[in-house]
């Protein structure tokens, strides 16, 4: 049977091209939109291993003043700690969560290379985004003096650089200057959110610097505008001249998820109606093409064909058809994880292929349905006496 | 004779409802797609308020630092004085603005948060522009000279901080971070997407808090720089790289040592494409193709849907063409018949898409989405897209037909 379908499509290849490159295309782009979307969801399922409800980031700007700007922050950070309305408060480099900023930098041990995000930070930090530490511990008071600048890693960093062994208490050189110690490692830290990968990230221990002028600030359930209006003019008072902007986790992690999804909705919108376009075009085709065989079926009627075989045998046309555009697009498509294109774990591209393997055979089938209902009820005397 | 090939057209769109639906689905949701998009690069990228003058302006927006071994490099937006001394002081441009990148602020009033953009000028920022003052002037070089606390603000601004009391606004105090600035005049507020161009208050460079004085070659300003006309942007460009060649390459930037920079007077777009491609040509002509292939699939879907949809149904015309023929009607006239018809069909796919588009577009502008939203549809875009579709159209509805409108009368008619 499958051979008397190839035989029929290969007869009419002519006629058959131009469906073949239209399922094809929308192969291709299907292909590219889902591969799109898989990626994403995938690091959206992923956590992002820390907490930002009622997390405020103060940003401090010292602008033309340059006295003593580090026991300026000291100050400040030390009125911030006194307020009843706040939990905990901790100092960070300019690449807080959620933010634009990022601060990569690369790092080498044992002769292996990688690039991981860099963020500094105090003792406070793990209180204030409430990470969660799989082995070792956080900084503290003890790493004040320490030779080496302690470090803490998440598993991403790990698993790049310490593949085989533990980490803490591994020391890595950057130059013949300095160097740091890995104390502890946390599972996950997406500081972009969760519509981004979970690369390598390491926290350093912030040395009192004047550059990070970043404080993040978990208050209390309940706190308003009001306390953050006195916050400002405190903060304000000590850093005479001074910027002081506020800006809270929730909406800058807003920000960041519509920075992701606004090109998701669209791409998945075009997508759609191109293939509800394209869907429709093929049943359109299927119907014209299957309303001009009536006397071919008629014929096969008469020499006791049932309605099901009838019917399969236009289904499993156009599924030879597709499966031919398929081939042909998966040529393309395969490259893609075989090159790793764009540095992308290759089982999404893999799964992608096979969506939008499964989606075109859904399409067309869809398609071909009602028209092959319509041929199986073709009576064969009507049929013939047409003819 | 057209108005009865009209008649004939629309009976013949009559008499399969259905196929009529699935190509003006097509023409128009593609072509609806496409204005859309190009609407928004439009309102991205093209010449609009307040940077009417778009199309004749450069912009000097990022400075590269590469150090000796280029294995680090620092990035970001010159300093004022770096643009005061090497752009403003350039002979060809009519105009150079300066501007600061966004910075915020809050101000509180009656206990409410007011979140601010705010930006620091020069007096030439409100020249390269074409700000519309509801109210009042801006602020003056003698002001900026002096020192004045002075400030620009947006309608919307002027609604949420003075609460629209009726009273005229300039001259009045608005107070931004314990300091109290007086306001020279209001300006019809703009998106947020003009990224030079965009705040919620404007102050003099002078004021507080403006870092005009920071960095060596880097810090925190945007070079505006309006040509007398777009072809004299070459002749700008060619200027300012002489000038900087002269400039020594290496030195040192916040304790960083670097031995090259790069800075570059580019047109809107090029200077966003710039960070990423660097100035290599050869990269920007393989993402603009990369850009063009993605577009080109999308877009070639629905050509080749309708193209498989005319083609099967030119066989079903078959005994049409024979029964005309019959009656003695010339190829010529066939050949008219359908070329008005697939010019009619696409027409009204097109009317239907602008109709679309409308909507859509008007729906952006309303939703708040981004506000001071001011897409257009582009006239040009929307005619060569229809004749994009009129062409596929004719090709795989009139050509079929022409070349069975040659067969003789038997065979169409016994087909």
């Amino acid at each position: 049977m499958l051979r008397h379908f190839f035989t029929l499509i290969w007869n009419k290849r002519r006629t058959h091209a131009l469906l073949i490159i239209e399922i094809w295309a929308s192969f291709l782009v299907l292909f590219g939109v889902l591969t799109f979307l898989i990626s994403n969801f995938r690091n959206y399922r992923e956590p992002i291993g820390f907490s930002y409800e009622n997390v405020w980031v103060l940003e401090l700007n010292n602008n033309e003043d340059t006295t003593n700007i580090g026991d300026k922050v000291q100050a400040i950070m030390q009125r911030i700690r006194s307020y009843p309305e706040v939990e905990s408060a901790s100092r960070m480099s300019s690449n807080t969560p959620f933010s634009m900023s990022n601060m990569n930098n690369g790092i080498t041990y044992n002769n292996v290379h990688t690039m991981a995000e860099f963020y500094r930070s105090d003792e406070a930090l793990a209180q204030t985004l409430d990470l969660k530490l799989v082995a070792g511990r956080w900084f503290g008071p003890q790493d004040r003096a320490a030779q080496y600048t302690p470090l803490v890693i998440n598993r991403k960093f790990q698993e790049k650089l310490f593949p085989n062994e533990n980490p803490i208490g591994k020391v890595i050189k950057q130059d013949d200057k300095h160097a740091w110690k890995v104390i502890g490692m946390v599972d996950h830290f997406k500081g972009k959110g969760e519509f981004t990968g979970n690369t390598p990230a390491v926290f350093e221990s912030l040395m009192n610097t004047d550059w990070d002028k970043n404080i993040l600030i978990k208050t209390r359930p309940g706190t308003d505008a009001n306390f953050e209006a006195r916050l400002v003019k405190d903060v304000l008072g000590v850093g005479q001249g001074w910027g002081a902007e506020v800006t809270y986790l929730t909406e800058s992690r807003k920000n960041q998820h519509n920075l992701t999804l606004v090109p998701v909705i669209v791409f998945v919108i075009i997508s759609t109606f191109l293939l509800i376009n394209v869907g429709l075009g093929l049943f359109g085709i299927l119907n014209l093409n299957i309303a001009r065989r009536k006397s071919e079926i008629g014929l096969r009627r008469a020499m006791g064909a049932t309605e099901k075989t009838v019917s399969m045998q236009f289904l499993g046309e156009i599924w030879v058809l597709a499966t031919f555009s398929l081939l042909l697009g998966l040529l393309f498509a395969v490259q893609f994880p075989l090159l790793n294109v764009f540095d992308m774990d290759a089982n999404i591209y893999v799964l992608a292929i096979m969506a939008a393997v499964g989606v075109i055979y859904l399409l067309v089938t869809l398609c071909a349905w009602y028209p092959s209902r319509q041929a199986s009820l073709v009576q064969p005397a009507v049929a013939l006496h047409e003819e | 004779m057209l108005l009865n090939y009209i008649k004939i057209a629309w009976k013949v769109l009559l008499r399969h409802p259905f196929y009529t639906f699935i190509t003006l689905f097509g023409i128009s949701v593609t072509l609806t797609v496409l204005m859309v998009i190009t609407s928004f690069m439009d309102h991205l990228l093209g010449s609009h308020y307040p940077e009417n003058k778009r199309y004749r302006s450069l912009y000097v927006t990022m400075l590269t630092q590469t150090d000796s071994s280029r294995n680090s490099r620092s990035q970001g937006p010159p300093s004022f004085r770096f643009i005061n001394t090497y752009v403003k002081t350039l002979q060809t441009p009519e105009r150079v603005g300066i501007s600061s990148q966004f910075s915020f602020a809050n101000a509180y009033v009656n206990g409410k948060r007011i979140k601010l953009n705010t930006k620091y000028t020069d007096a030439d920022f409100w020249r390269v522009t074409d700000f519309e003052f509801l109210e009042g002037k801006p602020f003056s070089e003698p002001q900026i000279k002096g020192g004045d606390r002075v400030a620009v603000i947006t309608d919307k601004l002027r609604k949420e901080y003075f609460e629209d009391d009726g009273k005229s606004t300039v001259g009045r105090d608005i107070e931004i971070e314990g300091l109290r600035y007086r306001v020279m005049g209001v300006v019809k507020g703009s998106p947020v997407t003009r990224l030079y161009t965009y705040a919620d208050v404007y102050f003099p460079y002078t004021a507080p808090k403006s870092n005009y004085e920071k960095g060596q070659m880097r810090g925190n300003f945007v070079g505006i720089i309006l040509a007398k006309t777009p072809a004299d942007r070459q002749a700008i460009q060619s200027e300012f790289d002489q000038v900087i060649g002269r400039l020594p390459a290496s030195g040192e930037e916040s304790s960083f040592h670097y031995s090259q920079f790069v800075v570059k007077a580019d047109t809107y777009i090029n200077q966003f494409l710039t960070p990423f491609f660097g100035t290599d040509d050869s990269k920007k002509v393989f993402f603009y193709s990369i850009v063009g292939v993605i577009v080109l699939m999308f877009m070639s879907l629905p050509a080749i849907n309708l193209v498989n949809v005319n083609v099967s149904r030119i066989l079903e015309r078959a005994s049409e063409i024979g029964v005309r023929k019959a009656f003695g009607a010339p190829a010529r006239t066939l050949l008219w018949q359908f070329i008005i018809e697939n010019i009619f069909i696409t027409f009204l796919g097109g009317v239907l898409a602008l109709i679309f588009s409308y909507g859509i577009i008007q729906l952006i502008n309303q939703s708040g989405w981004i506000a001071y939203a001011d897409l257009t549809i582009n006239v040009t875009v929307f005619l060569v897209s229809m004749g994009v579709c009129l062409v596929f159209g004719l090709l795989s509805g009139v050509l079929p037909a022409f070349r069975m409108s040659k067969l003789n009368i038997v065979d169409a008619l016994k087909s």
